[in-house]
């Protein structure tokens, strides 16, 4: 008797260890790997060579490392110069400073691309909340909306989830706009960056080289529009004149000085000292 | 002991004995102790096969029984479509995993027209491939390749092999992989199924560090300041469950002429980048083959593409003939070779000045000859031999 009830418990015994066995293989062929989140966003500025060492990318930096700070995120400042773009223009730089901030923080899960003349306003604004919180995104983002207004036929998806979106846009006056953006981390953001970056739009002489190409990316391939969302500019992209999109106002996250060029007032030095004030204040108010 | 006057009707023991047997039994033979088996009965019963009681003539009934119950249902399930079923179904032997695309009819349609020899191609690659699945429960699907204006301004030949995939795994919700094959293409070797011959020990058979054959001599891993560890690794995560393409390579470099693909996102988005009217519109003039070439172009460039894909040793599934690629001579790499009983043989570039159909069917019927039954070797090696010594004739059997 004594030996039947051992029989029985071993039984049980290596029926139990099957089952786990069974149970971790069947989790590990579930995919890539989990992104664990920690830092929840890095916020990603790529500085032309010439503002390197400058006391407008010191400012610059400045702002971003203070808003990074504030919530635990990180930051990912790079030159345009350290990568090689085969001739291409230097603007092409922001696509692979994504890439390479995914590769320096491969457990982010947002990451914000946010142009070298632009200043983070709003310190409480947090990217997973404000841009990527389910209600809010699936309440901003424009659906069945021309990705290139007035004549492109193609839309953007109408029945997208917010859970769906893995890139978040917006456009201005001319059509999209890529001085500011919001990818979700993972193997998704891996094929999109490496595609947007291709040889063959980079040789091709986009007009406006990275922002045309990835109109065309969009438009032509619908793996990549079906995970897009565009929303409106003062969501992430707003800008400082009235000129080419939608206008900053208090309480924005960030200001854009879209075309600032030169030496004069125009300059982007000078912009941004005008908002230079005004994010301290904000920021140094929360401390 | 003897009575006096026997004669006169005296009655004795014996002759009343003897008497009444005449009367009450049958005079002329005896049911007793006559007879041979009467006789020796017991000493026959004795000499048998002992068995020790009633209860083991039963055991040895019953495992008869089931013995021939077995037989019958192994029997059954070979000679009735149970045993396709079983090899189709996917939790059993799975054959409902895997799609065979066969592209058809290439460059036909309004290009030109089809002469007796290419029918006969197509109708022999056609039918191998039908008896392949029906004999492991694979789906096969056969795509019309004819030329087809795609855009007002251009011809697109060849280039609906991503439309043809992609409509495949719609049609086949259960397929995990697409194996495509092109028209010039035998398989040789019908018993062995995917499973068995790839799929079952995949990590073994497949190779993702391209340096181990590379035609191209492309430089592997990719060198790149920004990349991650996996795009850096000459063979991605080293998971074979993230391989997602696997095709081989032929002297000149990715071979496009058997491949496959599985269901995944990655494959999607492959599919969805593969033509590009930017890359198409700078490269049509030099991709000589299409979209092999734009998929080299895309491996060359794309650090994504390089870590879900594999390769093949070419003659696990893509074997050439002596006439293809033979600059070098005879390849052990590349060239078909009877004695290994390659899987597959593929006659890549005989529609340029070589004979299609007569490869076609050279190899046909060396599949044939060497995947003769008992029977059918019986009839042709030893009857018709014989036959032949004896009248001289040539027979068929």
């Amino acid at each position: 008797m004594v030996r039947r009830s051992h029989l029985k418990t071993i039984l049980l015994f290596v029926l139990a260890i099957f089952g786990l066995v069974w149970l971790f293989s069947g989790s590990k062929l579930s995919g890539p790997r989990p992104i664990t989140g920690k830092p929840t966003v890095v916020v990603v500025t790529v500085f032309d060579d010439k503002y390197d060492n400058t006391a407008y990318s010191q400012h610059i930096k400045d702002n971003r490392i203070q808003y990074a700070e504030k919530h635990g995120y990180g930051t990912f400042i790079a030159k345009a110069g350290d990568y090689d773009l085969a001739g291409a223009p230097a603007s092409w730089s922001k696509v692979v400073a994504m890439r390479h901030a995914i590769t320096k923080f491969p457990n982010c899960k947002y990451i914000w691309y946010l142009d070298q003349h632009a200043l983070i306003m709003s310190p409480n604004s947090r990217v997973e909340e404000h841009v990527m919180g389910t209600q809010q995104l699936e309440e901003m983002m424009l659906k069945d909306h021309s990705i290139v207004p007035p004549e492109s036929i193609i839309k953007t998806f109408s029945h997208l989830k917010a859970h769906d979106v893995n890139f978040v846009i917006t456009q201005d006056r001319d059509g999209l706009a890529t001085t500011s953006l919001v990818l979700r981390n993972g193997e998704w953001a891996k094929f999109f960056l490496d595609t947007w970056f291709d040889p063959m739009y980079r040789s091709y002489n986009f007009q406006k080289a990275e922002t045309h190409a990835l109109e065309h990316i969009v438009q032509w391939h619908p793996t990549i529009l079906s995970k897009l969302a565009i929303v409106p500019q003062r969501a992430i992209n707003a800008y400082s004149t009235v000129d080419h999109g939608a206008q900053y106002k208090d309480g924005d996250i960030a200001v854009v000085f879209s075309q600032c060029s030169g030496t004069d007032a125009k300059s982007c030095a000078n912009e941004a000292e005008r908002y230079s004030q005004r994010w301290r204040a904000a920021f140094g108010a929360n401390h | 002991m003897t009575f006096s006057g026997s004669n006169t009707g005296a009655v004795t023991w014996e002759s009343a004995r003897m008497k009444s047997r005449g009367v009450t039994g049958y005079p002329s033979f005896s049911t007793q102790n006559q007879g041979f088996f009467t006789r020796n009965m017991r000493r026959i019963s004795s000499s048998l096969p002992s068995f020790s009681g009633k209860k083991d003539t039963r055991k040895w009934k019953v495992r008869a029984i089931i013995a021939i119950i077995l037989l019958a249902c192994y029997i059954l399930f070979y000679i009735t479509p149970l045993h396709y079923y079983w090899r189709r179904t996917s939790w059993l032997g799975g054959g409902q995993k895997f799609v065979i695309i066969l592209a058809a009819n290439v460059g036909g349609g309004v290009m030109e027209w089809k002469g007796a020899r290419e029918w006969a191609i197509e109708r022999d690659s056609v039918r191998n491939k039908r008896k392949y699945v029906a004999r492991w429960g694979y789906d096969l699907e056969i795509v019309d390749m004819s030329t087809k204006k795609r855009y007002a301004h251009e011809w697109r030949e060849s280039w609906e092999k991503v439309d043809s995939i992609r409509n495949s795994f719609r049609k086949y919700p259960k397929a995990e992989w697409i194996w495509w094959l092109d028209l010039n293409t035998f398989i040789m070797e019908p018993s062995y199924s995917l499973q068995s011959h790839l799929f079952n020990s995949l990590q073994k058979h497949t190779y993702r560090d391209i340096n181990e054959f590379n035609p191209l001599n492309l430089t592997h891993p990719l060198k790149a300041n920004y990349l991650d560890p996996e795009a850096l690794s000459a063979v991605g995560d080293g998971d074979i469950n993230s391989v997602n393409l696997m095709l081989s390579q032929d002297c000149g470099g990715f071979n496009l002429g058997s491949f496959f693909v599985r269901r995944s996102e990655w494959t999607d988005q492959l599919l969805d980048i593969w033509w590009d009217p930017v890359s198409y519109e700078q490269k049509h003039m030099e991709w000589e083959h299409k979209e092999q070439s734009a998929l080299q172009q895309l491996y060359t460039t794309q650090p994504w593409i390089r870590s879900h894909t594999a390769f093949l040793p070419q003659r696990m599934i893509n074997s050439f003939p002596i006439g293809a690629c033979n600059a070098n001579g005879n390849d052990t790499r590349i060239h078909y070779d009877q004695n290994d009983r390659d899987f597959l043989v593929n006659m890549a570039g005989c529609e340029f000045g070589r004979d299609c159909w007569g490869e076609m069917y050279n190899f046909r019927e060396l599949s044939y000859y060497l995947n003769r039954n008992p029977w059918e070797r019986f009839k042709e090696d030893l009857v018709a031999v014989i036959w032949f010594k004896l009248t001289g004739q040539k027979v068929r059997l």
